[in-house]
């Protein structure tokens, strides 16, 4: 079980509930779509791809929940022939994630639940309230930005 | 929000390129997507209509590689650029770290533009964000048609550019101009996020 977190507190509550609800995929996001933590994915960038559509359901399921019930879907499942998936939100300290696994028949919808419950609340307890500090980037940046873009388009 | 990972010394941008509909947003991220190596790139998400309008989004994820020692990653979405998808025009711009705005250089869009710069500004204005303050770029397409159906980028400037913010003339189908408003866009995002950048 590989796991990538991008600030260390996520670490243990994550590879926690991945053990226990024995799932297949995990991913812990930003609203934005930004990747916070995930385990079992194989490649970086696949990774940014589902983000982005996670983020992308749960926002537009939250629009259609308020306006139909007049506050956001809490947690949405998804059943599909051999993997299940299920979305939900995480609020901390830090503000609002949005989680999302998928799981096959080595666990259930009951266990992801009772066992996403518990990830809840022990990311709640270990999210620090304070920012990270802002990244410093050198003055000469650019010339690393050209170099890079002009070998991404070839030129 | 500029997602940072000290551990691994990567930082990710979210890039929304915003406009009208048909202004070409869609076509610019097609152009990147088919220019960058295998390995720089993940796939191509569109969630487009039949007829292949976006309907959410298009995200296109790059690899920059290095930058003053941070591996660095941009991902770039469009928006619907139909003014009905007004809701899912603020969904996709949640947490952007830059906006590309691309105009349709035809005289006859015009208002559209317009329009769209100001849906552009409430919505982010709503977000409790500074369109001041956010990196933002725009760029004029459709450079390339006949002289008498577009407007010339001063003319362009003059109904747009209220912030007098960079610029650039595109003719994104076949390229011109995209790589530059890239890296335009591109090094204000990172002048915002390296220290003492507070504002463009």
């Amino acid at each position: 079980m590989t796991i990538a977190v991008v600030e260390t507190w996520i670490e243990e509550p994550l590879k926690r509930f991945v053990g226990d609800a024995r799932v297949r995929l995990a991913l812990l996001l930003h609203t934005s779509g930004q990747v916070v933590a995930q385990s079992g994915f194989t490649r970086a960038i696949d990774v940014m791809s589902a983000c982005a559509l996670a983020a992308a359901i749960h926002a537009s399921a939250g629009e259609l929940g308020k306006q139909l019930d007049g506050k956001p879907f809490h947690v949405l499942h998804h059943a599909g022939k051999s993997r299940q998936i299920v979305i939900a939100p995480a609020q901390t300290k830090r503000g609002l994630y949005i989680f999302l696994t998928v799981f096959d028949q080595e666990s259930s919808l009951g266990l992801v639940q009772l066992y996403f419950e518990e990830f809840a609340k022990r990311l709640a307890d270990a999210a620090p309230a304070a920012e990270p500090t802002p990244v410093v980037l050198a003055e000469n940046f650019e010339r690393d930005l050209n170099r890079n873009l002009a070998s991404l388009f070839g030129r | 929000m500029s997602l940072v990972n000290y551990a691994t010394r990567e930082i990710t941008c979210k890039i929304v390129y915003y406009g009208p509909g048909r202004s070409g947003k869609t076509t610019n991220l097609h152009y990147i997507y088919s220019q960058v190596p295998e390995d720089r790139k993940g796939k191509m998400v569109s969630l487009a209509t039949q007829t292949d309008r976006t309907l959410f989004f298009d995200f296109l994820p790059l690899d920059l590689g290095q930058i003053s020692g941070f591996t660095t990653k941009f991902q770039l979405y469009t928006v619907p650029g139909q003014v009905y998808y007004q809701t899912t025009r603020k969904l996709v711009l949640q947490g952007a770290d830059g906006i590309v705005f691309v105009a349709d250089s035809q005289a006859r869009q015009l208002q559209e533009n317009i329009e769209s710069m100001q849906d552009l500004h409430a919505n982010l204005a709503e977000q409790g964000m500074d369109a001041q303050q956010v990196p933002l770029l725009i760029q004029y397409n459709k450079q390339d048609l006949p002289s008498d159906l577009i407007l010339s980028v001063p003319e362009l400037e003059d109904a747009l550019n209220f912030w007098n913010v960079p610029n650039h003339a595109a003719d994104a189908l076949h390229g011109h101009g995209v790589f530059e408003t890239l890296r335009g866009i591109s090094e204000l995002v990172l002048k915002k996020l390296s220290a003492g950048a507070g504002s463009r």
